[in-house]
């Protein structure tokens, strides 16, 4: 048993992080944040060409065929860099639905864009409620000789605004009564507009899809018609999976920014390190921040070795999630007032914590895939 | 990156827990929770040597099987699902056993290591005294060199089965010199529980069990050739060794059964004509009690690995002794709470369920987070040596 990155994975992460201490500094985060494409189109080409959004696709379509936890590793490199960017919406979320998914034709139009970084591929689930069910979708799809026509709003789409297709969600009757049909739209499509939100984290990073019948040929139909939601909840552990991986990131810089100032700052003569309850507080972070590192692991290991682990990735979607931002919550006490200015860097982080804490299932959400793996 | 288990691993889990299956279901252990401390059974540990499973990861050299501590691991967690009776040979296995192997004399590992092999001898800790718990340094147990022997005078406490152990492995003072430091100022020493100046006094915890125990030394001789390792250098002795004795699955599972007969409950227990396991409350509370679980249980794994790649876990084994007790003190508490006024009843109750081994449960739950280094303790190592804060 070995619970350490080996040596292939290391060198990417070491990779991935230097990658981004260049081209992702705080200031760059920060700029983005206001930027209305919310993420920068310099950095997803170089991302590109380092082969990142190729990693786990097949090399039939230009990928590496990587393991999951590389993928991981990404999402872990990212999370410590705090940057918006399209990668996981793109390549965890859309790529794989249709990796594993799609039709052979559609994986052959859309996975080699995806992999080369010339695509950025947006899911369009939720409805304005948020909540992930199948009944919650905001787009509803009605049959028509031509194919299907799209109605409705999805809310919180990652970079629909600059995405060049969606995976639109959308309700169509069925005899099952989970009717949910996932279908390729292009961000262009007639009847077609995209609002941008502003958000915790950004201006440009998530925005409302609103449809007015919109028209999508039946060919655009990812898999068969009435099983999208099936397709998404089979892919939901590779989201929490992922998604995991970002927070254990995040906190690993946050730990960083707290000892940082607990041995710099005096206060009654001495740093804040030298006082037991600060040292308990740091322990208690650093406690969140390793179990939460095995959880992560754990969970896109499984995934990675091709196992069965909706329960296990769950369970670090719900720790690592809620470690995040307890951690993120005990640093602003720590740092105290200069932790709480724009300036210092935690808030970033903070914004992180609770957008990926709430992402694809909440702690009490992903509870409840964990209780109904315990065969309650 | 790797969590697999080897094809040996697996085949070792299964046999084991075929081995456990045959023993436990001839009805004549004990068994349950606590069972490393509390559940004690010579026959049983006779079996369990008979298998060679103890001292599995001692060097070959000693008797031992040479394996690791990830497959010691899974042997423990194994005989914990169980409840299985490990309390004759757990001292013995877990750390006289290894610190016989370490600082011991030829002579005392011919004395003592083919017996703790053959479950032959029960050994307990002579550590914590009345002055001297979280502060083990403040001990004042003495031990004065005399010709041949040692003379021991003091007390000690908290000794699990004082009163049932063949020998004592205990930390007593050897130098008396005022300029010297403390922790250059103690001896570990085997002691026989039979020595005439020997007396072993209950102390009943407030479970009302008698588990732990005062033991008072009257002028007790004890041979030279009981004296581990260099004599003023039992602090740092024991200090090596508690890397080992912290962190394994013990910490977690000390209430396993407790987990168990809580599922148990849910499933069979009825409100408003459904389970209560179909609450989504009560099922977010056991979620959430899983999370713990496994998180915890990686952790000590992660540091019995760490031990099998030759690295010390001086900080990781506080860790994970850190999050696995305070999950076993919370499960104590989450149970009796789920279980309402049911899990009020004492063992021996009528109606008691589980025979009151809940109620049980939550009255020895203080201890899991004190015995053997309290929690506050433990972070504080934490702090100092995984993160190096608060440094002189």
């Amino acid at each position: 048993m070995d619970f350490h990155f080996d040596e292939e994975e290391r060198m990417l992460m070491v990779s991935a992080k230097k990658f981004l201490e260049k081209e992702a500094p705080a200031r760059v985060v920060r700029a983005l944040y206001e930027d209305e494409k919310g993420y920068s189109p310099e950095m997803w080409e170089k991302m590109g060409q380092l082969g990142w959004m190729g990693l786990p696709f097949s090399q039939d379509y230009g990928g590496y065929d990587g393991p999951f936890l590389q993928l991981g590793v990404i999402q872990e490199a990212l999370g410590a860099a705090a940057v918006p960017t399209p990668f996981f919406t793109t390549v965890v979320v859309s790529g794989l639905l249709l990796q594993d998914w799609a039709s052979p034709e559609i994986k052959e139009e859309y996975l080699p864009h995806i992999a080369a970084g010339d695509s950025i591929v947006t899911l369009a689930l939720a409805g304005k409620s948020g909540l992930y069910g199948w009944d919650h979708t905001g787009l509803v799809a009605e049959a028509f000789p031509g194919g299907y026509r799209l109605e409705g709003s999805a809310y919180y789409v990652p970079y629909a605004h600059v995405a060049d297709h969606f995976i639109c969600a959308a309700k169509t009757p069925s005899e099952t009564g989970e009717g949910v049909t996932l279908f390729l739209v292009g961000r262009h499509s007639q009847g077609v507009d995209t609002v941008p939100l502003k958000t915790v984290t950004g201006l440009g990073t998530e925005c409302v899809v609103r449809c007015q019948e919109v028209e999508v040929p039946p060919d655009r139909v990812v898999g068969e018609v009435g099983k999208g939601w099936q397709y998404i909840k089979a892919v939901w552990p590779q989201i929490a999976a992922a998604l995991s991986c970002e927070c254990v990131g995040g906190m690993d810089k946050v730990l960083d920014l707290c000892f940082g100032h607990v041995n710099q700052r005096i206060q009654f003569g001495r740093p804040l390190s030298a006082f037991q309850v600060v040292q308990h507080m740091c322990v208690d972070m650093f406690a969140k921040a390793e179990t939460a590192r095995h959880a992560a692991h754990y969970a896109a290991w499984m995934l990675s070795e091709g196992m069965a682990c909706r329960k296990e990735a769950s369970i670090a979607k719900a720790w690592c999630g809620e470690a995040f931002k307890d951690v993120t919550k005990m640093a602003h006490q720590v740092t105290g007032g200069i932790g709480f200015t724009e300036e210092f860097d935690l808030h970033l982080y903070t914004r992180n914590a609770k957008r990926l804490e709430v992402s694809f299932g909440n702690g009490d959400y992903h509870r409840g895939i964990v209780a109904d793996a315990l065969d309650l | 990156m790797d969590f697999k288990l080897t094809e040996k691993q697996r085949a070792f889990r299964q046999e084991v827990r075929a081995f456990l299956k045959r023993e436990l279901s001839k009805g004549i252990y004990p068994k349950g929770n606590n069972c490393f401390v509390h559940q004690f059974s010579k026959a049983f540990s006779k079996e369990v040597a008979k298998k060679g499973w103890i001292g599995l990861a001692w060097p070959q050299e000693y008797g031992g099987k040479g394996w690791g501590y990830v497959d010691r691991t899974i042997m423990l967690e194994e005989m914990f699902m169980a409840g299985a009776p490990m309390a004759y040979h757990f001292i013995g296995d877990r750390q006289v056993g290894p610190g016989i192997i370490h600082f011991g004399s030829e002579s005392l590992k011919e004395k003592f290591l083919p017996k703790v092999l053959d479950s032959d001898v029960c050994f307990c800790l002579l550590f914590s005294e009345p002055d001297a718990g979280s502060d083990l340094a403040n001990a004042r147990s003495t031990a004065v060199e005399k010709r041949d022997h040692f003379l021991v005078n003091g007390q000690k406490v908290w000794t699990s089965n004082g009163h049932l152990a063949d020998y004592g492995w205990a930390l007593v003072k050897t130098n008396f010199d005022p300029e010297v430091s403390r922790y250059n100022a103690f001896s570990e020493m085997i002691i026989d529980m039979k020595s005439p100046g020997v007396t072993v006094r209950p102390i009943i915890n407030m479970a009302g069990v008698h588990s732990f125990n005062e033991v008072f030394f009257d002028n007790v001789v004890v041979p030279k050739e009981y004296l581990v390792g260099k004599k003023d250098n039992g602090f740092r002795q024991i200090m090596t060794n508690l890397d080992y004795e912290r962190a394994g699955i013990e910490r977690l599972m000390q209430n396993y059964q407790t987990k168990e007969a809580l599922f148990d409950y849910v499933k069979t227990t009825k409100d408003k004509g459904k389970p209560l396991s179909e609450d989504p409350l009560i099922r977010n509370t056991f979620a959430r009690l899983e999370e713990e679980y496994h998180v915890a249980r990686l952790y000590l794994y992660y540091v019995a690995s760490l031990l099998d790649q030759g690295k010390i876990p001086t900080f990781e084994a506080a860790m994970g002794k850190t999050v696995a007790t305070l999950y076993e003190s919370r499960l104590a508490d989450v149970a009796t709470t789920i279980m309402g006024l049911p899990a009020l009843l004492m063992p021996g109750s009528p109606e008691a369920p589980f025979d009151g081994m809940v109620c049980d449960d939550y009255l020895w739950s203080p201890s899991y987070t004190l015995q053997g280094g309290v929690v506050e303790v433990l972070k504080n190592i934490i702090a100092r040596r995984g993160l190096r804060l608060g440094a002189k």
